[in-house]
């Protein structure tokens, strides 16, 4: 899968890259709105992440650009205005999906993926990890082939941790992915910790194994493959 | 007191004080004049009997009294005197009593003594005085009439510029980007304070503006080196070798630099409000908003116990910003949850398009009438920016509705309805 990532501040294009890489994308940047146009009309991509606010213009020519010659790319934006207009603009000159600055990075890698899921697999990709097998588009998910009941919450928790599989998950970018402006309220974080208790007895019932793992009680882990 | 009506009362008052005393002094003068003059008269006739006595050697009964002013009469005894005094007598022509300045005196004539008395009417000095002060008291009321005339006329006219200055201050709000220009008065006073206000509306103007640039610019710069922190310190999170004190001293970066953007973010909310970049108007149904807000809630009060009960039956909307809406409505809720007890309640009710939002917590430790000031917060606690009900009140501020807080049966209400 090839990314292109827009975004003039250097250490944070970055970092992104490189939390991007070792998800085992393969990455190119662009720091400048004429570099990115460049690109964009040179290679094809898989999807694209692009600033808005860059230096030598706005991204949403980009996003124009992109949609005439390669309409398959996804398109992701990250801005740093949080202002309806842009949002609005942005999704209808046919991007997929809007991240505000700051974001948590695997908050980023959720987004990538669903939006890949439904690009290239239109959603009916199955996603099959050691006992558990996942049917995003479908909301639906099977342990030994017996379905199991999540609630809402439950099964985008769960969605966000297979998305970022081995990958240490803060309590805030959690909370933030389930509840978005809400992530600030009281208690946020009670309620994360009993939602992952839930869901992590209810899949320890059907497949014996806990698939969770506690980060000196800052975060948690998910993985499938070790133990 | 209006200035007018401040400058006429001190008009008038030293007026009247003024002509109440020169009336009195005046009264009294005139009198005295005119009984100095009745004197004169009257020794001036006891000069002239005195003289035809003595002149003609004339007896005393060859003086004529044509007005019978003079009376006289034989009296025993010699001695010399003369006095004044007042009297009251029977006037043929007025067919009355009226007084009298009377002149007795002796005089000598031959061998006998006669005691003579002149008499000289005062009705007419009177007659003089009452013409005196009916004019007086005219004349100040026409000189009272005429200062309240010409006070008014001239606060119309010379205080004209005065009142228009002070209309174009009512109407001037400093965030506007209007330029305030006072019209030239001719009046140097005027010229002189218009001036003034002038350059200092200017300076106030290009202050503010300035603030409001500085709060965005800096909201907006530190978003981005904050960015990089926040995912910076996620990176390091991810490494799963980290030792347990590590991982925790970059956590507590992690979380401040988490703090510090959710406060940033909540400033460049503020700012973004006031300088009214949410243009959008709409027809918000609260009742629809706060339902679905409730809804979503619904999981995190559950988990405080809190009993949530809404009752909009009457239908509550607004003409505002669907976005702002949503922030109000969210900060509102969430203020309700943050500030509950566990097994509380929040009680969500609309009436007479208003909505009250209560919820059971305790009396709020933090001055109840600083509560919509930015950074005013119950306790130190990370949680909350201490901006939330600031924004809310912001909000409301701009599409002129009114928050009001009360606290009563151990129950806080947010009351938000059209600004009275």
């Amino acid at each position: 899968m090839k990314i292109l990532v827009i975004e003039d501040e250097t250490v944070l294009c970055e970092t992104i890259v490189s939390y991007l890489e070792e998800e085992g994308y393969r990455c190119e940047q662009a720091g400048t709105l004429e570099l990115g146009i460049e690109k964009v009309n040179l290679y094809e991509y898989d999807c694209m992440l692009v600033d808005i606010g860059l230096p030598d213009g706005s991204g949403l020519a980009l996003i124009k650009e992109l949609k005439m010659n390669h309409p398959e790319t996804g398109i992701i934006i990250i801005s740093a205005k949080n202002s309806l207009d842009d949002r609005i603009s942005g999704l209808d000159l046919g991007a997929d999906d809007y991240l505000t600055k700051p974001f948590h990075l695997p908050e980023l890698n959720s987004r990538i993926k669903s939006l890949l899921r439904r690009r290239k697999f239109e959603g009916k990709q199955a996603l099959v990890m050691d006992k558990i097998t996942i049917l995003p588009d479908s909301r639906l998910v099977m342990v030994n082939s017996e379905p199991l009941q999540l609630t809402k919450k439950e099964f985008d928790l769960l969605m966000f941790f297979v998305s970022n599989r081995g990958r240490v998950l803060t309590k805030e970018a959690i909370a933030e992915h389930l509840w978005g402006d809400f992530a600030d309220s009281a208690d946020s974080f009670d309620f994360v910790y009993s939602h992952i208790k839930n869901l992590r007895r209810k899949l320890a019932e059907k497949t014996n194994n806990d698939y969770f793992h506690n980060v000196y009680g800052s975060g948690y882990v998910f993985n499938t493959e070790v133990e | 007191m209006k200035l007018q009506s401040k400058i006429n009362i001190r008009f008038l008052s030293v007026t009247f004080l003024v002509f109440v005393i020169a009336g009195v002094l005046f009264y009294f003068a005139l009198g005295k004049v005119i009984d100095q003059n009745i004197r004169e008269m009257l020794k001036s006739r006891k000069a002239y009997i005195i003289l035809t006595l003595q002149q003609k050697s004339n007896s005393i009964d060859t003086i004529e009294s044509p007005d019978q002013s003079i009376f006289i009469k034989r009296i025993i005894g010699g001695k010399e005197y003369s006095h004044f005094s007042d009297t009251l007598a029977y006037d043929q022509e007025e067919k009355e009593l009226i007084p009298f300045r009377k002149m007795t005196f002796s005089i000598r004539s031959g061998a006998n003594w006669y005691e003579v008395s002149i008499l000289q009417s005062l009705l007419e000095s009177e007659d003089f005085q009452m013409v005196i002060f009916y004019f007086m008291s005219g004349l100040f009321v026409l000189v009272l009439l005429s200062l309240f005339l010409l006070n008014h006329w001239l606060s119309a006219s010379a205080w004209n510029p005065f009142f228009k200055s002070l209309s174009i201050l009512n109407s001037w709000k400093i965030g506007e980007n209007k330029a305030v220009s006072f019209d030239r008065t001719n009046i140097t006073e005027f010229d002189q304070l218009n001036r003034t206000l002038e350059s200092m509306m200017q300076k106030i103007q290009v202050d503010f503006v300035n603030l409001k640039e500085f709060t965005e610019n800096a909201s907006h710069e530190i978003q981005t080196p904050l960015a990089i922190i926040k995912s910076k310190l996620e990176q390091v999170l991810q490494d799963q070798t980290l030792s347990e004190l590590q991982h925790l001293r970059i956590r507590a970066a992690f979380e401040s630099a988490i703090r510090l953007s959710k406060l940033n973010e909540a400033l460049l909310l503020l700012s973004k409000i006031e300088n009214q970049q949410f243009v959008e108007l709409s027809e918000v149904d609260f009742c629809h908003l706060i339902q679905s807000r409730v809804e979503y809630l619904e999981e995190l009060f559950a988990l405080k116990h809190i009993d949530v009960k809404v009752s909009l039956d009457e239908k509550v909307i607004f003409n505002m910003n669907p976005i702002l809406a949503e922030i109000l409505i969210n900060n509102l809720l969430s203020n309700a949850l943050r500030h509950n007890v566990i097994h509380g309640k929040v009680i969500v009710s609309s009436q007479n398009n208003a909505i009250t939002i209560s919820n059971s917590g305790k009396q709020a430790e933090v001055d109840v009438t600083r509560l919509f000031h930015r950074f005013v917060k119950q306790t130190t606690s990370s949680e909350s920016t201490g901006l939330g009900l600031a924004i809310a009140n912001e909000i409301c501020k701009i599409y002129q509705l009114e928050l009001k807080y009360s606290y009563s049966d151990e129950m806080h209400h947010l009351f938000l309805g059209k600004m009275q």
